[in-house]
């Protein structure tokens, strides 16, 4: 048995809503194909969702009762304002990935999020930036041909023509 | 006379030799990257080798593939971002020991078991290939699933604080690991008719989140503490240190050999069984397991090296590939006029001895560049916080996008970021979470074919089970590790401890078994 | 600051180039994109990275193969269908799309694409394990008649090969009372066979040659009217039983697909590029080995096949009870 830890802000609600979350899949694995047979695609669901319900509420009674921490806030220990702003660049960032294209998402978000937390000058946010997406962008886009959102860049284009124009040097 | 000198034609021909180091080197980075994996790696060479001889399509991939199984461990122990699934089990011990300025000393003894691990997966393949393929293709449905049960134990294991959080995190990864269209019946689950959740969730998805934005955001907690300063005054592990762990890496590495030479199970599955084996049978290790044992990484080091080997057996004696990079490396065969099959051993036995010295050229050229290079690698801990966590955070949206190129990934893969680091601020564990979603299919499949196969008699289900013997041994070491972590017998073990303590008061409890003093 | 700006003029410097009219006009300016609707390692995937290498040569432009895998396929299919008709993203795909709309797996199939090139068909055999108690197909039928339910069939799930194969063979001969084990693929389920966890398993020829050459599965029959070159020794299926033949040749194939809407002179050139690339030397001789019959035709010649093979195949699992949508309701007609 592990000694039992003080509660965290927002541990209980936390918790609380892994349960109802592990309760309404219980309820859609039901409905995948009840109790028809032994086999059938939807028992292992079930059976998994089961636990999950079961474990979550026993942590739910088990913090419940646990003395909340003394001295921690919300806003200090849980989810301090770095955090907080990282998670809504990075929301930021999923939503501009796609019609923006990742070369100028990136380019944004990098510098930003450097200058914001080394408090160095903007060049050196931008150097370090343009740097790193170079390099993610040899190996991801050059070597493995991976092809991101291109965006406002018509980058696949521009990357075609600069290669035929090596070619047609040959 | 002929198997000697296809066993030798990678060292004496240049060309060879080359991309075999070639691969390697390039492996170590490809497995180091989440998100960049051997398998994609070796597709693209599919094409791009398509008009080569195939003894230098071969040699490269080869390359890429042992390099690649190893350079998993490197971003595990630096960043406790693993490279790829089968180094899960390596952050979990080589993270703690960067943290504490070791990380030198942790790639090095990684390397070292890599080598090994691999070694003893070739030695395998060479010597015993037939044997290890029938025993492997003895496996029925039942025993598959029992696997996956002895697997899911490892909750145990992985669980941290409090066994009841891993139980949790563990029924959430076969979860998350069931939803989408079900490859059986194609019966939607999870589904709530949104065709994003059709294909399912991407498992590396879950592992980049999990893993990487979590530690990430994580780290934001400290953005104004300097870094670790790295000690790398040793690297290489002294002999004491080998020999040490020789006979627990031999054990992991047949552990390795054999899981990975299933059809469906790989090198991930051994690393965290090889994991939970060394936990059990280390009593006395220089640091709990979690906070920098050695143990932690030998075992699931050797055992995924170990793995590659393994993993040819079935391509080389039956045409079965062993997993994803070998079904790959049969089609290449395929496309360059061979025919893998049963026959290929004995019709071109040849293209099977140059395959094993091509392995071992790769496993050397690890070694090589395993143990070059650390001092720069290294650095990568020791940039400011202030860009590294940016950076992290880049290259993780990159990875998760690369796995299939599909924004849907990149939003799992914030989403699964932002609910780990919650998970880990609230003390729920997340190695079980990757565990359950590793072993979704492997049981949720095998049950459903085991329970078809006795015509969805639990009766006979359950008198197959006791009366095959492979089934037997699988269901008694299911039951053992099940009440080996029960309190009782945890109390009872205490207490024997205790008792030995008392009766040879110059050692302290727990110090030695009774084997050494002899 | 100064990165940035160099950063933007080298941009609009090749913007500027990229635009200029000696490279617009001709397809393709960029890479292409080749979705594979199957993982990496099947049949699908290896015969698309062995065509492809050749045909990147005649466009001039490499194309990017990449696996987009669920669904039974639907899910890359979807992806192309709803991406742009620009000729410049392929859907490579085998036969499974055109069974979506009566198995409920989708709304859209090959009617919403223009085949650039239907590349070879596969033919199918019905193995066993080599220790089953019946070495023929009429030995299995009659085992199979004697003791129901008992054998193991292995299947990929409705829609697959094996449950059309079955599906005949449930026609033609009044039924076929055996126990179905899922697998995710022939592959796994060909694996199963040799380790004896399912009897009987019907499969593509090419992914099964090799072990049945070597011993290790016993050919029962190959599922055509005539014997095959590969496998000289095994009787074809009509030979036992006459009704077969309504059905027969059948087989999966596999093709390569743009959305309906691209642009005339793209289609011409992709075309120009697959034929060119199926016809060589090399690809022939893969396709051969691996058992399956070179096609290569494109146009109105592949629409018409993938017609009749569509109306044959869904009516046939319409009948044997295993759709979940009449093929009636989408139009497709009855074979005659």
């Amino acid at each position: 048995m592990a000694a039992r830890r003080a509660r965290r802000p927002g541990e209980a609600m936390f918790t609380a809503l892994l349960l109802a979350v592990s309760l309404f899949l219980l309820w859609s694995a039901f409905g995948i194909s009840a109790f028809e047979s032994l086999s059938s695609p939807g028992a292992v669901p079930m059976a998994t969702t089961f636990a999950m319900a079961v474990t979550a509420a026993i942590v739910l009674f088990k913090t419940a009762r646990s003395p909340a921490a003394k001295g921690e806030k919300i806003g200090r220990e849980v989810l301090p304002p770095p955090v907080a702003i990282f998670a809504v660049m990075l929301v930021a960032y999923a939503i501009l990935l796609e019609p923006f294209g990742f070369l100028p998402t990136s380019a944004l978000f990098l510098v930003v999020s450097i200058k914001l937390l080394s408090a160095r000058s903007w060049t050196y946010a931008a150097a370090i930036s343009l740097l790193s997406l170079t390099l993610i962008y040899v190996l991801f886009r050059i070597v493995f041909t991976v092809l991101m959102p291109p965006g406002i860049v018509p980058e696949g284009e521009i990357l075609s023509a600069i290669r035929g124009l090596f070619s047609g040097g040959l | 006379m002929d198997a000697i000198l296809a066993f030798l034609t990678v060292f004496t021909r240049p060309d060879l030799f080359a991309l075999v180091a070639l691969g390697t080197f390039a492996g170590v980075y490809v497995g180091a990257i989440p998100g960049l994996s051997v398998t994609m790696a070796v597709s693209i060479l599919i094409s791009f080798t398509f008009s080569w001889d195939v003894l230098p399509a071969i040699a490269l991939m080869i390359g890429i593939y042992m390099g690649g199984v190893y350079g998993g461990s490197r971003t595990a122990i630096l960043l406790n971002i693993p490279g790829a699934p089968s180094a899960i089990a390596t952050a979990l011990d080589g993270y703690p020991m960067a943290r504490r300025g070791q990380a030198g000393e942790a790639i090095g003894i990684t390397t070292v078991m890599s080598f090994i691990g691999g070694f003893v997966g070739i030695a395998v393949l060479a010597v015993a290939a037939p044997f290890v393929s029938d025993f492997a293709l003895s496996f029925q449905p039942r025993d598959y699933m029992l696997l996956a049960v002895l697997g899911l134990l490892l909750v145990g294991s992985l669980a941290g604080e409090s066994l009841v959080k891993g139980i949790f995190c563990g029924a959430l990864g076969l979860m998350l690991g069931s939803v989408g269209m079900d490859p059986l019946t194609f019966t939607e689950r999870f589904t709530f008719d949104l065709p994003l959740l059709q294909s399912g969730i991407s498992f590396i998805a879950v592992m980049i989140g999990l893993f990487g934005v979590s530690e990430a955001l994580s780290q934001l907690h400290d953005i104004d503490k300097a870094a670790v300063r790295q000690t790398i005054a040793r690297i290489v592990p002294s002999w004491s240190t080998v020999r040490k762990h020789l006979p627990l890496s031999m054990q992991t590495s047949t552990l390795g050999v054999i899981i990975g030479a299933l059809p469906g199970t790989g090198g991930d599955i051994a690393a965290l069984m090889a994991y939970d084996h060394a936990k059990r049978v280390t009593r006395n290790p220089e640091r709990p397991f979690g906070d920098g044992a050695i143990e932690g990484l030998v075992a699931p080091e050797t055992a995924n090296n170990a793995a590659v080997g393994g993993a040819f057996i079935p391509m080389m004696t039956l045409g079965i590939p062993g997993d994803a990079v070998t079904a790959i490396m049969i089609g290449a065969l395929f496309i360059h006029g061979l025919n893998p099959g049963p026959m290929l051993m004995v019709e071109q036995p040849d293209m099977f001895w140059f395959i094993v010295g091509a392995l071992v050229l790769a496993n050397f050229c690890m070694l090589l560049f395993g143990l070059t290079g650390i001092k720069l690698f290294v650095k990568i801990v020791e940039m400011p916080r202030t860009v590294l966590v940016p950076l992290i955070m880049l290259l993780s949206i990159v990875g998760a996008y690369a796995v299939n190129n599909s924004i849907t990934d990149v939003y799992w893969m914030l989403g699964f970021g932002v609910f780990g680091y919650f998970l880990k601020l609230y003390g729920y564990p997340l190695g079980p979470i990757i565990l359950g979603v590793i072993l979704s299919r492997l049981l949720d499949d095998n049950w459903r074919r085991a329970i078809l196969s006795e015509r969805g008699s639990l009766g006979d289900f359950f008198i197959g089970m006791v009366t095959s013997p492979l089934s037997l041994v699988l269901f008694l070491s299911v039951i053992f590790i099940f009440i080996s972590q029960t309190p009782p017998w945890k109390r009872w073990r205490q207490r024997r401890e205790a008792l030995r303590a008392k009766s040879d008061p110059a050692r302290p409890a727990a110090a030695k078994t009774s084997e050494e003093k002899i | 600051m100064k990165f940035h700006s160099l950063f933007a003029a080298a941009l609009a410097a090749g913007v500027a180039f990229a635009a200029s009219p000696s490279l617009a006009q001709d397809y393709p300016t960029k890479e292409i994109q080749g979705i594979i609707q199957w993982g990496a390692g099947g049949s699908t995937d290896t015969v698309m990275r062995a065509v492809t290498p050749k045909a990147e040569e005649v466009l001039g432009q490499s194309i990017v193969l990449q696996n987009v895998t669920g669904g039974v396929g639907a899910i890359a299919l979807n992806k192309v269908a709803s991406g742009k008709a620009d000729g410049y993203t392929l859907l490579m795909g085998a036969e499974n799309p055109l069974l979506y709309k009566v198995m409920g797996l989708g709304t859209k199939d090959y009617s919403d694409f223009v085949p650039i090139a239907i590349l070879a068909r596969g033919t199918p055999i019905l193995v066993a394990r080599p220790d089953a108690p019946f070495d023929t197909y009429e030995e299995m039928m009659a085992y199979i008649k004697d003791h129901p339910d008992e054998v193991k069939f292995g299947s990929t799930g409705p829609g697959g090969l094996p449950s059309v194969v079955s599906s005949m063979i449930a026609d033609a001969e009044g039924g076929l009372p055996v126990t179905f084990i899922p697998y995710d693929g022939d592959g796994p389920a060909l694996t199963a066979l040799q380790s004896k966890a399912i009897d009987v398993m019907p499969a593509v020829l090419g992914a099964a040659i090799e072990a049945v050459k070597a011993g290790k599965m016993k050919p029962l029959a190959v599922v055509t009217n005539d014997k095959v070159d590969q496998l000289p020794d095994v009787e074809p299926i009509s030979k036992a039983n006459e009704k077969f033949s309504k059905y027969l040749p059948w087989g999966p194939f596999f093709g390569v697909f743009v959305p309906k809407g691209t642009p005339e002179d793209a289609i011409s050139k992709l075309e120009d590029a697959y034929k060119q690339a199926g016809e060589q030397d090399s690809f022939k001789q893969l396709m051969d080995n691996r058992g399956y019959t070179l096609m290569n035709i494109s146009g109105k010649e592949a629409e018409d096949f993938m017609t009749k093979w569509q109306s044959s195949t869904t009516w046939l699992l319409q009948d044997a009870g295993m759709t979940k949508k009449s093929p009636e309701e989408f139009d497709i007609p009855k074979p005659e």
